[in-house]
Parts: structure tokens; sequence; C-alpha cells
């Protein structure tokens, strides 16, 4: 079987030459692996072991309705969705998200987080649940506090009912639990948040069956674009895998002042956020006995090489998803390949090199050498833009409409 | 060449020789580094590292003089990149040059050297061993 399959792709890579005799694409095999490795999608899930309500229709059905509802905000004027728009691929637009005040950052996308291993920018939550409640905790976000959230779900009926129903209990007088058990119905329905399959995908099946005639359905200057995403630009190898991320972070180069002032040290204050957490995998909070999944959060280091580092996001359905990078710092994916094909090593680690670090450190910067200018002309930078574009969905999803449990429903609404 | 010299040389080699066949270590299904002075074999678990995947490892190790090992640090590098891992793994000996290493993650396709930094003696030498992730 495997061999029958390897023996179909190199027919492939030979006939793809063949075919386009005026511009050909060949992919090397070790292109042709890595554009395989891109795949299959979807990627199949298990749900989350830290989460006991992850993949209970009714927890989602719950968290899609608290995701749209106001009054989890100290002014009862903005919801989760307020940010993650659903008709936005669950973003804002912005550069910078706008909760009750601007903040620091972009509005991440929510297509595919339940492939995350770490949450936001900086990786300060190692679990959904906990990423989930910390919106509403933020005074520049929706600004309400434990008991807000506590009173809130055991005193309006219909909440409380939903809350009984997948949590088994009526919510107690533990506001914090309570607070967790929100963030965790909030998680099931996010899980529920995937991209589809997009042109890139029927691609590479058809790279992976051998298939010569749907290959060449996929546009030439994608394959131009493939073939520099995972050869000579090394993109793969930190977007790498089904959703175009390895999870990890990476400083490159983008500024990290912070509009509000001073800097934003990302993975560094993320790790040290993460630790300081009660509600990371490692807690009391984690509905997974053996917290086999913290190994990441017990092993994780705290390193200089933090410094100024952000996670690498998915690339799924990315042209629907500007502005780009933690704080929007570009507008389109031509200003985003444009950056890495002139991008100066000298330009990076640049508030550790003048500031020493954070916490008063003076760590030397680090010497790695994984980015280089890629030099791309006008016409691959285009290229790449094109490959990316094939990264997503023709028809974007819709999303269902929140149906309130009609066991827990206000009477008339039954 | 004194008489006595000779057969103190005799007997120092063959000492050393008794010393070296000592130091034969073995983990089923693993990897030997061989040095000049250490012997070394470990196996990952599980047995293929996937990227993006925690794993961990068995470390035997031994001194072919003979010495002591009293502790050992792994760690990756990735050359290309000049970059190490994200995690920092913990060592339990299990005694008789033998550890147990968790809490590894290689995060990206391409050369990882694996570090062993052996502590023996009071001074500490380094063994690498060349890996490539695809």
């Amino acid at each position: 079987m495997i061999w029958r399959t390897a023996a179909g792709v190199a027919a492939l890579m030979a006939s793809l030459a063949v075919a386009h005799a005026a511009a050909p694409v060949e992919f090397s095999k070790a292109e042709l692996a890595m554009l395989l490795s891109h795949g299959p999608w979807p990627v199949p899930w298990s749900g989350d072991p830290s989460n006991r309500v992850s993949r209970n229709r009714d927890a989602i059905r719950f968290g899609q309705q608290l995701f749209f509802d106001t009054r989890f905000s100290k002014t009862g004027s903005v919801s989760c969705a307020s940010c993650h728009h659903p008709g936005m691929q669950w973003t804002d637009r912005r550069k910078l998200g706008m909760g009750l005040d601007e903040v620091d950052r972009n509005t991440p996308t929510l297509n595919n987080v339940r492939l995350n291993r770490w949450f936001g920018w900086d990786g300060a939550n190692d679990n959904l649940w906990s990423q989930s409640k910390r919106p509403l905790l933020d005074p520049r976000e929706m600004g309400v506090d434990e008991k807000h959230v506590g009173n809130l779900v055991r005193t309006d009926p219909t909440l409380s009912c939903q809350y009984r129903r997948v949590f088994g209990a009526a919510p107690g007088t533990d506001n914090e639990r309570v607070m967790v058990d929100i963030g965790k119905a909030l998680a099931a329905f996010q899980e529920t948040l995937e991209s589809g399959r997009t042109p890139f995908d029927d691609f590479r099946d058809a790279l992976a069956r051998g298939d010569r005639k749907a290959a060449a359905q996929y546009p030439e200057a994608a394959k131009r674009g493939a073939k520099i995403f995972v050869g000579r630009g090394n993109c793969s190898l930190c977007h790498f895998g089904p959703n175009f991320s390895h999870g990890e972070f990476h400083e490159i180069g983008i500024p990290i002042f912070r509009k509000s002032g001073g800097v934003d040290w990302g993975r560094y204050q993320g790790i040290k956020m993460l630790r300081a957490s009660r509600f990371n995998l490692l807690g009391g909070y984690n509905d997974n006995p053996q917290q086999a999944d913290g190994i990441f959060t017990r092993h994780v280091q705290l390193a200089d090489q933090t410094f100024e580092q952000f996670r690498v996001p998915g690339l799924r359905n990315v042209a629907l998803t500007a502005p780009y990078m933690h704080n929007g710092h570009f507008a389109t994916l031509r200003d985003v390949v444009s950056h890495y094909s002139k991008i100066d090593p000298t330009q990076l680690h640049l508030a550790h090199i003048f500031l020493g670090g954070p916490d008063g450190l003076n760590e030397a910067p680090p010497t790695d050498t994984l980015l280089q200018a890629l030099k791309l002309s006008d016409r691959e930078i285009a290229d790449v833009v094109a490959f990316l574009e094939t990264l997503t969905e023709k028809r974007a999803q819709l999303l269902p409409p929140v149906v309130v449990d009609t066991a827990c429903a206000p009477p008339g609404k039954k | 060449m004194p008489k006595y010299t000779l057969a103190a040389l005799i007997l120092a080699s063959a000492s050393a020789a008794v010393q070296a066949q000592a130091c034969v270590v073995e983990v089923a299904g693993g990897r030997t580094v061989d040095a000049a002075d250490y012997r070394l074999a470990y196996r990952t678990q599980p047995q293929k590292i996937v990227i993006g995947r925690p794993f961990g490892m068995e470390v035997a190790v031994c001194a072919k003089a003979g010495g002591v090992i009293e502790g050992i640090q792994i760690d990756g590098f990735m050359p290309d990149h000049r970059h190490g891992m994200n995690y920092r793994p913990t060592t339990k000996s299990l005694g008789g040059g033998r550890f147990q290493v968790d809490g590894l993650m290689f995060h990206m396709p391409g050369r990882w050297d694996i570090h062993f930094d052996i502590k023996s003696g009071g001074g500490s030498v380094r063994l690498t061993d060349e890996n490539v992730l695809k």
C-alpha cells in the first residue's frame, strides 16, 4: 500500500512537470513530503480530558448561549462575540481588540482553537476553559468579577437550569468554581469551531493518492507559492502540520512597544502568568485526574529566548483574518510575506538588546539563525500570497442559531 | 626499560582492558553513543519521536575508566537554527548509571542534536547524538 502510494506520488511529480511545460512546478521529494504533512484535514480530535463537559451536547449549547450573552460584561453591552464575531471568522478585523476599552493585542480567530497547545498570543493559559474566563475578568474586555458571574448564573432561571443540566448540580456558592464551569461550557462551544476544507486540501489529497488530473486543478501560482512555502522559504518549519502551526512561539521582528505604553514581552510574561495560575493543568480544576496533559506546563522553560516571542498562529482561513500579527501590525497577506522577504536578522530581539530583558534581567540576546531575508521577487511574493489564499474555505460556514435548551426555556418560549 | 616498569605497564593495560570490558551499556531497542571515555545507550519513549509530541527517554551510561556516573543532563539543540527546546526535561536516577528522563519535546522538523552532559569525577563531558525529524 505504502509503496504504491509512493510510486503514484513519484509518477505525479514527473507528470506535473510535463503537464505544465510553460511553467512547470516540480516538487522535490522533501517538498512533497512537507506538503503531505499539512493534511489530511480535518484532523481527528477526541475531546479535552481536562474539561469534563468537553463534547457534551448540552454544554456546547450552553456555551454557545453564554458566548453571545452581554450580561457577563460590566456594562451589559459586550459579549465574547463582540470581539470574536461569527461573521468575521471569529475575529473583529481591528488591529487591536476592543471590549470595554482597547486592549494591547489583536483578536485571534477561534477557528480550530481546540488544536492549540497554548492559548493567547503569549500562551499564558494551557487550556481553553481557563483562557475562556480570562476576558470576562479583564477590566478592558468584559470587566466583571467572579461574584457577578456566580450571582448571574445562580439567579437567572434559564442559566441556572442549563448549568444544572450540564454539570449535574445547581450552581453553588463558590463563585470561583462557577466561573471555572462557565469557562468549561464556553470551551465546549469553542471546540466545535472548525474551519472547513480548502482548495489546498483537495490538492494535497490528490498528491497523496497520485491523482494527476485532480492535482492539475490547483492554480499554478499557488503551486509556485507552495514550493516556496515548504522549500526555501522554510515557512513550514513553524507553520507546521495540518493546522499550519507547530503551536510554539517565535520572535519575528514585529514592534513590541504597546500602544498603551511599555514593552509587550510576550511569551516570557505568558509563562510567568501560566505558572502563577491556579487554573493551569497542574491545578485542582483539571478534570483529568492523572494530569498527564500538564506535561508541557510542568517542563516549559522560562528562558531568555522567550523575550518578545508570540504564538505562531495557524493559517487556515488566513485570507479572512486580517490584520495580522500579535498587534495587527500588517494589514494584508502581501505585507506579511514582504516582511519575511526583507527581514533583517539584526533587527530581531531589539528590546532584548537595548533593555536587557524584563524584570531587570540583563541577558544576552539569542543567537538563533532561523529567520533570514527570503529576498523574494514581486512575483514570488504574489505566488506565496496565492498559496495562502488557497488555505481558505471557498464558502464560509454558517453558525447554527443559538437554541435555548427547551427544558430550560422561560415560559412561553418552550 | 626496567623490568618493573614493563610489568606495571602490562598490569595497567590489563586492568584497563578489564574496565573497558566492564563498560557495557544496553537499552533494548535503543541507540548507542560511544565516546573516548564514556559509552551511552538510550531509548526514547515512545520509540519514534514525533514533532510536537512529548517524549521521555531511558538512558544507561558508563565510564570506560570505571568511574561513578553522578548524574546526567539531557537537552535538544537544532544546530542549523542555533536554538534549543522550549522545555526543560527532568532526570531521575535509577541507579547503576541508568536514568529516566521526562519532558522532552522537539517542536520543529529538521536536525536535532541530543546533548547528554555526563557528570562524573567532579567534571562534565558532553556526548551528542544526531536525530533528523521529518
